[in-house]
This record gives C-alpha cells, structure tokens and sequence, in this order.
C-alpha cells in the first residue's frame, strides 16, 4: 500500500502513520491519566476485626531504602477511624496501624502505578481489639 | 502427480519456531513473576505475576533519560541520513568526469567494517571537540553507503522526461530532487528510514566508546551499565530487556517490508 | 553542483572511514601516547603482539573458530530457507519468526542468554537436569570449555534469521523454468539440488560467509555484556582485544597495530572465500 496523492482521511490506515498515532494517543491519555491522579494522597481506614473503625489509632509509612523499608511517616486515625498522608512522592511503600491498645496490624506492602498516585488501600484490619 | 505431504514441514518449522521463540518467553516469564526468579527448579508460567517490576525499571534508573538519548541519536541519525544520502543518490544518477572513480570509492569504503575504524574515529571525534555529545554519537551513522546506492537506484527509474521537464521549468537541483524524485521513491525512503532507525537504535560499541559521562548514555549503554550495578531476586533487570526491546520489535514488525528489502539490496547483485 | 551534493556523504566517509585505515597504519608503526608527540618505532609493535602477547594468539585462535563455525549456522539457515521457500502456508510468518531475533539490540541478546545460560535456574540447565542428562548444573558461561560455544550458540540464535532471508532471496531468484526442465528430463530431486540450486546459490552463500567473518568483529556488544572476555580471556576475540587496548589500558598506538591485523585478517579471508567461491564474488558473470 503507497501513500499516494491525496486520499484524505484514507491516509490514516496506512501503518506508518497508524502506528506512531495510535502510540501518540495511548501516551497522551497515560500521561492525562497521571496528571490527573499524581496528587500524592495515599489514604484508608483502620478497622478492627469486626469491621468497627477505630479512632486514634497510629499509622505508620515505610519507605524503601537500599536494603530494607524504614518508617518515614506517621499520622493518627481520626474518629471515623480515618488516615491519609499527604504529598507522597513514592511508587513503593508499606503501612502499618498500630491501635491505641497497642495491637497491630499486618503490615500491608503497597505498589503503585507511578508515584504520587491517589491510592485509596483495603482496610487495615488490626489483630485483636476490644 | 504425486503430492509429497507437507506436514513433515510444518512439524520441523514449528519446532524451529518454537526453539526461536523460547528465549523471548523465558525472559518475559522472569519480568513478571512474582517469586524469587533463583529458585529451583523455575517455573514455566510466571508465579505471581505482577507487573510492577517495569514500574521500579523506570523509576530506579534513569530510563526516561536513557530513552531521550537514544531518540535523539537516532532522529538525528535518520534525518542526516535522509538529507545526505538522497542528495549523494542524486549527484550519482548524473554523469560528471569521475563518477566512475567515486563509486568504487563508495563501494570499496563499504568493505571496511567500523570495528575496524574506532580508534582513529574516537580520536577524530575528541579533536572535534563532539566527544560525550548527541552529535558525537551520531556523526559517522550520518550517511550509509548501501543506502546511498538505494536512492541512486530508485532515483534512476524516474523516467527522464520528468526531470527534464522540470529543468525547462526552472526547477533548481534541490527543488528537483524534493518535488520529483522523493515523492516517487517513497519506498527507498521507507526503506533508508527504517535500516537507519534500527541499526542506530542498536548501536552500542559506539556510544560505548565516545560517552563520558552518565546522563548522555543510550538505551543499550543503560542496559549494560544496569547490568552490573544491579542483580537482584526480582526479574527488574529482565523487565529492563523487555522494555528495551519492545520499541525495536514494534518498528520492526511495523516496517518488516522495508527492512528485508534494504538488508537484501547488497545481495542481490545488477 | 554535484561535487556539493556529495560533499557531506564523502566527508563522512573520509572522516570515518578512510582516513581511520590510515592513521592505524601509521599509528601502528609509531609510540604514541595523548600526551607525548609520536615517535617512530617500526615494527615493534607487531613484535610485542607476535612474540610476547599470548593473549592476541588467543583471541585470534576464537576468533577463528568463531568465524569456522559460521558454515554451520549456514547450512542450519538455508535448510530453513529451503523448507520456507515454497508454496507453504503460512510461510510468513515462519519466516518473521526466525527472522525475528536478528532487528534486537545485541546486548539485550546477551543478557536474555546470559539468563538462559544460567547455572541455578536457566532454562537450558533446567531441560538437562529434567531430562537426568546432567544431575548438576553446567556452569556455562564460566568454564574455560564451553564459554565459547556458548556464545556461539547465542550469536548462532540472531544471526540464523539473517542468513536465512539472504538465502531466500537467491533461492527466490533462481528461475522456476530450469528446475521444470529437470524433472521433465528425470533428474533425481538430490541431482536437482546439487547441480541447480547450490551453483546459483553461490553469491548468496558467499554473501553470508563475508557476514559471518564480520560477525565475528561486530560480536563485541555480545562478549561484553555475556563474559566480558572471560574465563580468563577464553572468549577473548580480537575486537575485545582491541578496545580493552585502546580504551582500557589507553595504548592507542597498540590497539591500531591490532586493528591492522584484524583488517589484514578480514581482506585475506574474504579473498579465500572469493576463491574457493570461484571468484568474483561466486557470480559467473563478470
């Protein structure tokens, strides 16, 4: 198949422009997709096992260093039993709650699709809480 | 007559097949799984997977910035390519007292293979001045001798009334070969584009040799480099192939044609 | 006018092409350092290369051997091409598969059969040991042994699909009329192929020999990233050789002298393969 003359919007069935615009297209709707969503709010709730949440509970943020995750960050649920970081420029992290009792949670590996994404996580289910 | 079945064939060409393909799997297999790609014995279908590797590839090393060079080097590459080989294809379809001598020169330069030719060529480039620069790394993949004689050929099929219609109007040598000659050797161009896109996009002795520093590293370059910096348990380093090789194939089987049709040009001889 | 349309072309060619044959010629014969102002030496450097050097009799000696072992990955290529060549179905897409290792960037090749070579989970040493040929793993890429074919194989991988479309494109240009008027005469199909197809597959076949002693200069990207010359200078090859020289130890003026050698090399084996190819590049006209 030539790209021959003037055949309007035929052209765009050849593959060589086809082909770089369709990847055109993808990357820009990626690239919107991450403008959009790169706001850095990584947030959820802490529940106890029978899926009441619970308030002032801490929430730790690990971050990944060379070898191993070091906390970073930590924040406290509120009444709802609430929690969200703010600004968190990470692809990678882990979260951990810890309750007022003491009790903890699992520590929940977190991965994203690029960094900053809004993330909102599964509840943290803290172990044992009465 | 007696048909000679053909399922011998297809039975040996799909092992063939098959043998070709496995180093594709094994390594796209190891970029996804999810579990230690060390243990014992490795599993056929990924365990795990997850994609997420190709997310820490391009956030721990400078994959963005390794891509940029390596697109650079080879828009210029391909455009020097175009602008110096359809005007040297022109100069060579006229006769002028010496052709004769320039084209065994053309011919014999392609006889010496560039390995042979790095040590002055890195001098060269130092003297310069061009050393660790996108133009550096470009320079001697500018022009190509087999795609020189590409555009002379297809030039040479332009039927003559055309150009010299073009000569009484007025037309000057360049406007000659831009609104003329181009236009109907539309697949030599395809042909010069794609041969150059890809032997630039692979090119790593080269850049090996003329980058200082870093951050002017090509993609090929950051794979090498990536490799002994970083071994880790995951398959990160074999999502980091992957990634690489995902823009070669895809202009490969975009432009299969055209590549096979300028890889074949110094076979097929007259 | 011409001579300007030319000129940039040409000035690519001089600038790294030509000119570079000589100054390794001259570089060759002199003691020349970026700092010191060069000092003619003669032959001294082929001597220290010659008498001295026992690594440049090794790399030459793989060098070789890789070169010898391109007829193989020959005759491998044009049985595919012969058996793609017909009217098979789908005989595209058998071919885009072969063909489909060789547009990769040599140095992912490498590191995809540096994996596969692997000794804990590679995929070769996993078939071995499944199939009780081998209880423990092969360490291949690191034994004096098979270090060598072992990168052999990986450059066999990308290069088959290469000399596979260039046998295509000969046994393609072989007229259909000379095979017909064979069997019409009663001529055995293994007659055919010997007295009809390997003649006029001569250039083609020739072609892919010069690629393959090539091959054998361009497979830095690929010793590099596998073995890096290793074990021990087992897979030296002449062009590793050459840049660890030049860009190593910084002894320009060496490594020109080794370049010379190994361009003395390729013009002496092409010449070879042009006679045993019946000269002329194996065409028959002139």
């Amino acid at each position: 198949m030539s790209l021959s003359g003037s055949n309007g919007w035929l052209i765009l069935r050849h593959r060589f422009v086809a082909v770089p615009l369709a990847l055109a297209i993808v990357t820009g709707a990626w690239n919107a997709y991450v403008a959009i969503n790169d706001g850095g709010i990584i947030a959820g709730t802490v529940q106890d096992p029978a899926g009441r949440p619970i308030a002032g509970a801490d929430v730790l943020f690990f971050e990944r260093s060379m070898l191993n995750y070091v906390e970073e960050r930590r924040t406290r649920t509120d009444a709802a039993g609430a929690w969200r970081f703010d600004g968190m420029a990470v692809h990678v992290g882990q979260v951990e709650a810890i309750a007022p009792n003491g009790q903890k949670s699992e520590r929940r590996q977190l991965r994203l699709w690029f960094k900053a994404q809004n993330t909102e996580v599964t509840p943290l289910i803290v172990r044992e809480y009465r | 007559m007696r048909k000679t079945p053909t399922w011998p064939r297809h039975a040996i060409m799909l092992v063939v097949c098959v043998l070709m393909l496995i180093p594709f799997y094994w390594v796209l297999k190891t970029s996804l799984t999810g579990e230690n790609i060390y243990a014992y014995p490795p599993r056929i279908i990924p365990v795990d997977p997850h994609l997420f590797n190709y997310v820490d590839v391009w956030y721990m090393i400078p994959f963005p910035r390794y891509l940029l060079n390596s697109v650079i080097v080879t828009l210029m590459a391909v455009a020097g390519n175009l602008l110096f080989n359809t005007t040297a294809g022109y100069a060579l379809t006229k006769n002028f007292p010496g052709r004769r001598w320039v084209v065994l020169l053309l011919l014999s330069c392609m006889l010496i293979p560039f390995q042979a030719t790095i040590i002055p060529a890195y001098l060269i480039t130092s003297w310069l001045g061009v050393l660790n620069t996108h133009l550096g790394m470009a320079l001697p993949m500018l022009s190509t001798i087999i795609c020189i004689f590409i555009f002379k050929a297809s030039f040479e099929a332009v039927p003559r009334s055309l150009i010299d219609a073009a000569r009484i109007d007025g037309l000057s040598e360049w406007r000659i070969v831009l609104r003329i000659m181009l236009p109907l050797s539309k697949p030599a161009v395809a042909t010069n584009v794609i041969l150059n896109a890809i032997w630039s996009w692979n090119a790593f002795m080269w850049p090996l040799i003329t980058t200082r520093s870093a951050e002017m590293q090509t993609l090929p370059l950051g794979l090498a480099r990536f490799l002994s910096v970083m071994e880790n348990t995951t398959g990160a380093l074999y999502a980091f192939v992957v990634l690489v090789l995902v823009p070669g194939l895809a202009i490969f089987l975009m432009a299969q044609k055209e590549f096979i049709r300028g890889l074949t040009a110094g076979a097929t001889k007259g | 006018m011409a001579a300007c349309f030319l000129l940039p072309a040409l000035t690519i060619f001089f600038l790294y092409r030509i000119l570079p044959l000589g100054w390794n010629l001259w570089l060759s014969f002199h003691a020349w350092s970026p700092l010191k102002p060069a000092q003619f030496i003669g032959l001294e450097h082929y001597e220290e290369m010659l008498l001295d050097d026992e690594v440049f009799w090794q790399a030459l000696g793989n060098t070789l051997i890789f070169i010898g072992c391109s007829p193989l990955a020959i005759m491998a290529a044009l049985a595919i091409a012969l058996l793609v060549n017909s009217d098979l179905k789908g005989a595209a897409i058998y071919r885009t598969i072969v063909f489909l290792s060789y547009p990769l960037m040599t140095v992912a090749v490498g590191i995809i059969w540096r994996w596969l070579y692997d000794e804990r989970s590679g995929f070769i040493n996993w078939v071995l040991r499944s199939a009780g040929i081998i209880n423990e793993p092969l360490k291949f890429l690191q034994s004096f042994d098979m270090a060598l074919p072992s990168v052999i194989v990986a450059d066999f991988w990308q290069v088959l699909g290469f000399y596979m479309i260039i046998l295509l494109t000969g046994l393609q240009a072989i007229p259909q009329h000379l095979y017909e008027a064979a069997r019409v005469d009663g001529v055995p199909a293994r007659a055919r192929f010997l007295h009809i197809t390997l003649p006029l597959l001569r250039p083609s076949i020739f072609l892919c020999f010069v690629v393959g002693i090539l091959n054998s200069f361009t497979s830095f990207d690929l010793v590099y990233v596998m073995t890096n010359g290793g074990p021990g200078h087992a897979t030296e090859l002449l062009i590793t050789l050459i840049y660890k020289a030049g860009f190593g130890q910084t002894r320009f003026d060496y490594a020109a002298a080794l370049t010379v050698v190994q361009f003395l090399l390729l013009v002496v084996l092409t010449w070879v393969a042009n006679r045993a190819a019946g000269g002329n590049a194996g065409s028959r006209e002139t």
